[in-house]
């Protein structure tokens, strides 16, 4: 027992140290890179936890949601109205874009439980884009299309490579947090809803009720990346509650493999700064988005980390033959 | 009454979607961005023939059958892969339709605001229970109730149609007995393609044609099809009639929340009935 025990430590040592020095390297970043790529930088760790928050239910609970920038834009927009309207504090502001985000994932995600599949993703896509036209239509209250400018964090995080820090800290808190929510006993019930909804009802596990507090967790959590990117970025659109934005992590998803925890994280690095580099010479970044959104799904069906996490395990099990 | 030419309007587009989900159980997301692109093409082989009264007929013919070839094109080059994987990828692979459709009508029209005047003869206004009312709505009207008809007909009352609800029902079983299950689902979605670039061209002179009227409309279909059960003819003609009204009632009192309005009645329907009026449970 024990010896497995001190296996298990060995072996999480082992398989971790990339792990530990990616936070390492991310530590030592803002030395190394110019600012312009510390702001892409910055950008890509508020788009990863989107991405995770988003993972959440696609990868672990099985309901891929087409809506989840509803929640990542109200989490900037409560930052940005309540700094800018109310001058409240920026750190209690910071906290009302996950809580704001929440409550209304609590309402939408009452509806949305019951569904599953396909219906699921229709009704979060019209919640979402519902959110979006409120907010783009109700032009005295949230400033319509032209969003909201001007929301300045305390002065001690003005500078990017402190602010880079604060998101730095608020990213790995986050997925410390949802990689323990993941490895939980209430992780394990959600994975067994999403291999196999009915047996796992007659466990006696109520799913709507467990698919509702994922909902909202996740809303939380993309409210929060929502809440962080806003106050770094000055100003808040509507254009972040659209379905374009719903789309990116379901692709950064998809792209890094779906089926691993760090897959969306992966998927959305790669696509920030290719999306940065893109930039660079043409303004048609959807229609490539959508060239390699067909390209993966007919060529690495499991995304590059499930690819590789295949790979390995037929090289394991090679092994194993041979030995 | 303009909600009866807005329920029309619907119906125009949300069949097609409906019947492509009811028979192929693949969801397109880029019905919407062919609607879309039909409208465009309608106007620029509108304002390329100028030819005066038949001029927008034409044209929107020929939109409708330019989309039927774009239908076969999707439906070869990805549609026909997608159909053994996950309704995930099917919905991403649709939804990267999308993407490329909305850049290639950025980069080809420039994302201008277009729109085309109403046809003859429907150019005048009608007076019904003393307000004017367009007479393009009947137009419209007519045009829904055309494909109501063509639509039951080739469902219910020919060979072809006994064959699309078998293969909506069993497709195994209809593959069974000989028929060519793959040739069926390319001209169902070039069905479906053609009526969503002719629904385009009828919107021309109904309202505007611009970028982003294919997610406004495609929000409005999901909600149709919800309403009234996918797959279902008869549930998505009940749903566009819901919707259309909905919507105008809404109009009237608070504009800003005509689409709430939607929503409610859409959220009512899911907890009575999950699957729509007339849908069918999934398994």
């Amino acid at each position: 027992m024990m010896q497995k025990h001190l296996e298990k430590k060995e072996s999480i040592l082992k398989r971790g140290w990339w792990l530990i020095l990616l936070i390492l390297a991310s530590l030592l970043a803002p030395f190394i890179f110019t600012e312009f790529y510390l702001n892409i930088l910055c950008e890509a760790l508020v788009m990863s936890l989107f991405a995770l928050s988003f993972n959440l239910l696609f990868g672990y609970m099985g309901q891929l949601s087409f809506g989840q920038a509803a929640f990542f834009g109200l989490g900037g927009y409560a930052v940005a109205m309540l700094m800018t309207k109310v001058a409240l504090n920026f750190w209690l502001s910071l906290l009302a874009g996950p809580i704001l985000a929440a409550l209304i994932g609590l309402i939408v995600g009452y509806f949305c439980v019951r569904l599953r599949g396909i219906y699921f993703s229709i009704l979060t896509l019209a919640f979402g884009q519902l959110i979006f036209v409120i907010v783009f239509k109700w032009h005295n209250f949230t400033g319509g299309d032209d969003g909201i400018q001007g929301v300045f964090p305390p002065d001690f995080l003005k500078s990017a490579t402190v602010y880079y820090y604060l998101i730095l800290l608020v990213f790995l808190a986050s997925a410390f947090i949802l990689w323990r929510i993941i490895h939980s006993p209430f992780g394990q019930t959600m994975k067994a809803m999403r291999e196999n909804s009915e047996r796992t009802e007659f466990l006696g596990i109520n799913i709507a009720r467990y698919q509702l507090i994922t909902f909202v967790i996740a809303a939380a959590f993309s409210g929060l990346a929502g809440a962080i990117w806003v106050p770094f970025y000055r100003s808040v659109a509507p254009g972040y509650l659209t379905w374009i934005k719903s789309g990116e992590p379901v692709m950064a998803a998809i792209l890094g493999g779906s089926s691993t925890f760090f897959g969306p994280i992966l998927g959305m690095f790669v696509m920030t700064f290719f999306h940065a580099y893109v930039l660079g010479f043409t303004h048609f970044w959807p229609v490539i988005m959508g060239t390699l959104i067909l390209i993966i799904i007919f060529l690495l069906p499991g995304g590059v980390l499930g690819f590789i996490q295949e790979k390995l395990k037929e090289r394991r099990e090679r092994e194993k033959q041979e030995t | 009454m303009s909600g009866i030419a807005r329920a029309a309007m619907l119906f125009l587009v949300a069949s097609g979607l409906s019947l492509t989900f009811g028979v192929l159980r693949v969801l397109n997301f880029a019905h919407g961005s062919l609607y879309m692109l039909g409208a465009f093409i309608t106007y620029s082989i509108w304002k390329f023939l100028l030819i005066p009264v038949v001029g927008f007929y034409v044209a929107t013919f020929l939109a409708t059958l330019i989309m039927a070839i774009c239908g076969i094109v999707i439906e070869f080059l990805l549609l026909r892969r997608l159909y053994s994987r996950g309704w995930p990828e099917q919905l991403l692979g649709t939804y990267a339709i999308i993407l490329i459709i909305t850049d290639l009508v950025k980069w080809l029209w420039k994302g201008d605001f277009y729109s085309i005047p109403r046809p003859k003869p429907f150019t005048g206004a009608v007076l019904l229970f003393g307000f004017p009312f367009p007479s393009y709505n009947f137009f419209v009207i007519l045009l829904g109730l055309a494909l109501v008809v063509f639509l039951w007909w080739l469902v219910y009352r020919t060979r072809i149609g006994d064959i699309i609800r078998a293969a909506a029902h069993d497709r195994e079983m209809v593959a069974a007995l000989g028929i060519p299950i793959p040739w069926l689902f390319t001209w169902i979605f070039v069905l479906g393609s053609s009526i969503a670039g002719l629904s385009g061209g009828v919107a021309g002179p109904f309202g505007s044609i611009g970028l982003g009227m294919d997610i406004d409309i495609i929000i409005e279909c999901f909600a149709v099809v919800v309403i009234g059960g996918m797959g279902s003819l008869p549930g998505t003609l009940l749903g566009s009639f819901i919707v259309g009204q909905v919507y105008s009632f809404g109009i009237m009192f608070k504009p800003q929340w005509a689409l709430g309005f939607i929503f409610m009645v859409m959220a009512v329907i899911l907890i009575i009935r999950p699957w729509g009026i007339f849908g069918r449970p999934e398994r």
